[in-house]
């Protein structure tokens, strides 16, 4: 635990110096950048509150992606699910109308639905023709962008918008905000409780993370690996889907082109440098939404342009990650270092 | 006749990236590296292509650049997941993302743009045209007038076969994959094979790389590679790795291509672009079927 929080900490901070390094050779000041990079995500309530609100979609498919590895399915399908539970939460909020006590509890359970078909149908490729859950996914990603792009162009097009979007959905689905404070902050915490509690708490959690670890073992021990396997993937897929859903409740309100691009694989970049943990998820998806949110500060600052975060970002998880496996040989090695001199005393 | 030409051409240029990488990536899988980072070596690849294309009018150094481009990123390959063991899903899932935000944001530093950028000074590779046989009838018009880098797929896969199976070098790339330890303990390095076999790896998806930016269209655009390298290493794994399966596989993807430009006469264009995503998991799907077969028998 101590050696994951000081490996994170000096990962992130490597790939800030690079990060600098190349802000230097390009000619900007990396100091300010940083600066204002920060101070637009955390330095007042305002930018506090949207930087929380960015961070929903993150830390939810970062749960997903999270949950699903730690459980052994490589479901590497959240933007499709996503954006499937995105696109079924506007369909029920174009076409629903309910008092906002129901309407929201059924949006939000439609884009759980979304997502959890999606990823069900990997599922049942899985479970029926032993297709590979990690280039299913991976197709059906491709086919819910084209599918989502089709919906919103044709049948649920907006005729008077000039891109391809959907109305906005009516007002009942549309989630509270107190002040900046947006409520989609609230479910997301929901959902982190559901699914942290489920991991260390249930039986269904023990037997999902011992068959992650070795699933021969699991299987030796009684677990019913294939129930196991449907179930971690309709969870993860609801996850993703509900993430989509509470983009769509929360921000624009409609379905608009490119909805989930910026969201697409984060959740799984945000698993791998948590190591699958399910607090680490929520830290870093944290941390990615400070990096995210304060980039539109930066660029208007300083001119660095906001996809600079983008490269940063990847460097952050290969410096962790790599840093994490060689962090460990490194501490063995002192520590038999350390050995070998109290046994030559 | 002239929609079945039309459609044999468009299977050959559909097929080539596919190909070039799928070959580039089955060195690597011989050898035992789960590589999935050909996604990012084609983008990456795909935007010096460009650069080089536009800044020396010349599609020579077009290519020489998308070789360079993709040879950084096997380095970086090579540095975390052969030195530093890191794991190598990991390592290729964040070179992936790396590839997508380093070319959005060079782009946008670059050239000054967001989404795409297309110039008429972007030089794109030729077309070659072969004498005698291009007075064909009909043959003519199919095996002549392709762009260079198709050719070049043609050879890259007749090397690779010799490569892999022919050659002292194949037998030890072999051997690496199917075990390193024994290969480590006659004497030979696995981790040097390694090394060269991503830098290979790297060539080749270059090459499928500078086909999409300028071959295939004359532009760069964000994510060009759209799937691309992992249509490639669904292609790997459904032949086991085999040059000639793979350029069959890769034909198949190449038509599914072409055809989905075909229907879009019937269909919105969305779902004719789905094709080869769909034509993929339909390959997953026999080939599952056909080892369960095998495997119950």
């Amino acid at each position: 635990m101590k050696n994951n929080l000081i490996n994170g900490l000096l990962g992130i901070f490597i790939a800030l110096m690079l990060g600098a390094i190349v802000m230097v050779v390009q000619g900007y000041a990396p100091f300010e950048t940083y600066a204002a990079l920060f101070n637009y995500s955390l330095g007042s309530f305002f930018t506090f509150t949207t930087m929380l609100q960015n961070s929903v979609p993150l830390i939810l498919t970062g749960l997903s992606a999270s949950l699903a590895f730690a459980s052994g399915p490589v479901n590497l399908g959240q933007p499709g699910q996503f954006l499937m539970g995105a696109l079924l939460a506007t369909i029920g909020g174009l076409y629903l109308d309910l008092p906002p006590v129901l309407m929201i509890p059924a949006l939000i359970l439609l884009a759980m639905l979304g997502g959890a078909l999606w990823s069900g149908l990997a599922g049942l490729m899985r479970l029926w023709f032993k297709m590979d859950e990690f280039i299913t996914t991976l197709m059906l990603n491709m086919i819910a962008d084209f599918f989502t792009y089709w919906a919103i162009s044709y049948p649920f097009f907006d005729k008077t918008a000039y891109s391809p979007m959907t109305p906005a959905i009516n007002v009942s689905g549309w989630l509270p905000e107190w002040g900046d404070f947006n409520s989609s902050v609230i479910v997301m915490v929901l959902a982190f409780i559901v699914v942290w509690f489920i991991t260390s708490k249930t039986v269904a959690g023990y037997e999902w993370r011992i068959s992650g670890q070795n699933s021969i073992f699991a299987r030796l021990g009684g677990c019913q690996i294939e129930k196991n396997y449907m179930k971690v993937m309709l969870l993860t897929g609801a996850l993703a889907g509900l993430a989509g859903g509470l983009v769509v409740m929360a921000g624009p309100h409609r379905f608009l082109k490119g909805l989930g691009a910026n969201y697409a694989w984060d959740g799984i970049m945000i698993a791998m440098v948590a190591n699958n943990g399910i607090v680490a998820t929520l830290l870093y998806g944290l941390f990615f939404s400070v990096l995210q949110t304060g980039a539109i500060g930066m660029e208007l600052i300083t001119a660095v342009p906001r996809e600079f975060i983008m490269v940063i970002q990847s460097v952050i998880v290969l410096v962790i990650v790599a840093g994490r496996g060689y962090f460990a040989i490194l501490m063995n090695k002192l520590a038999v270092r350390r050995k070998a001199k109290e046994e030559l005393k | 006749m002239s929609i079945l030409i039309g459609l044999l051409n468009g299977m050959i240029t559909g097929a080539t990236p596919i190909l070039l990488a799928a070959l580039g990536g089955t060195m690597t899988y011989y050898a035992g590296i789960f590589n999935i980072a050909m996604e990012g070596m084609m983008l990456v690849s795909a935007f010096f292509a460009v650069i080089g294309s536009y800044y020396y009018q010349s599609w020579i150094v077009g290519i020489v650049f998308a070789i360079l481009g993709a040879l950084v990123m096997a380095l970086i390959f090579i540095l975390f997941s052969v030195k530093l063991k890191t794991d190598e899903f990991i390592t290729g899932i964040a070179l992936n993302l790396f590839a997508l935000g380093a070319t959005t944001y060079m782009l946008r530093q670059i050239f000054g743009v967001k989404g795409a950028f297309a110039d008429p000074s972007i030089v794109s590779i030729p077309n070659i045209s072969i004498p005698v046989v291009r007075d064909i009838p009909v043959l003519g018009q199919i095996v002549s007038g392709h762009n260079l880098l198709v050719y070049v797929g043609l050879l890259a896969t007749i090397a690779s076969s010799f490569l892999v199976f022919k050659t002292r070098f194949g037998l030890r790339l072999r051997a690496a994959g199917y075990n390193a330890d024994c290969l480590n303990t006659s004497g030979v390095q696995s981790d040097h094979i390694r090394t060269v076999l991503v830098l290979l790896c790297g060539v080749l998806c270059g090459l499928a790389g500078a086909f999409l930016s300028l071959g295939y269209v004359t532009l760069f655009s964000e994510n060009m590679s759209a799937g691309k390298g992992w249509i490639s290493l669904a292609a790997i794994i459904l032949v086991n790795g085999n040059p000639w399966g793979i350029a069959l596989i890769s034909l198949i993807f190449g038509f599914s291509d072409g055809f989905g430009l075909l229907l879009q006469q019937y269909l919105p264009s969305q779902f004719t672009s789905m094709v080869p995503y769909i034509a993929t998991l339909f390959a997953l799907f026999i080939y599952s079927s056909r080892k369960r077969k095998e495997f119950l028998s």
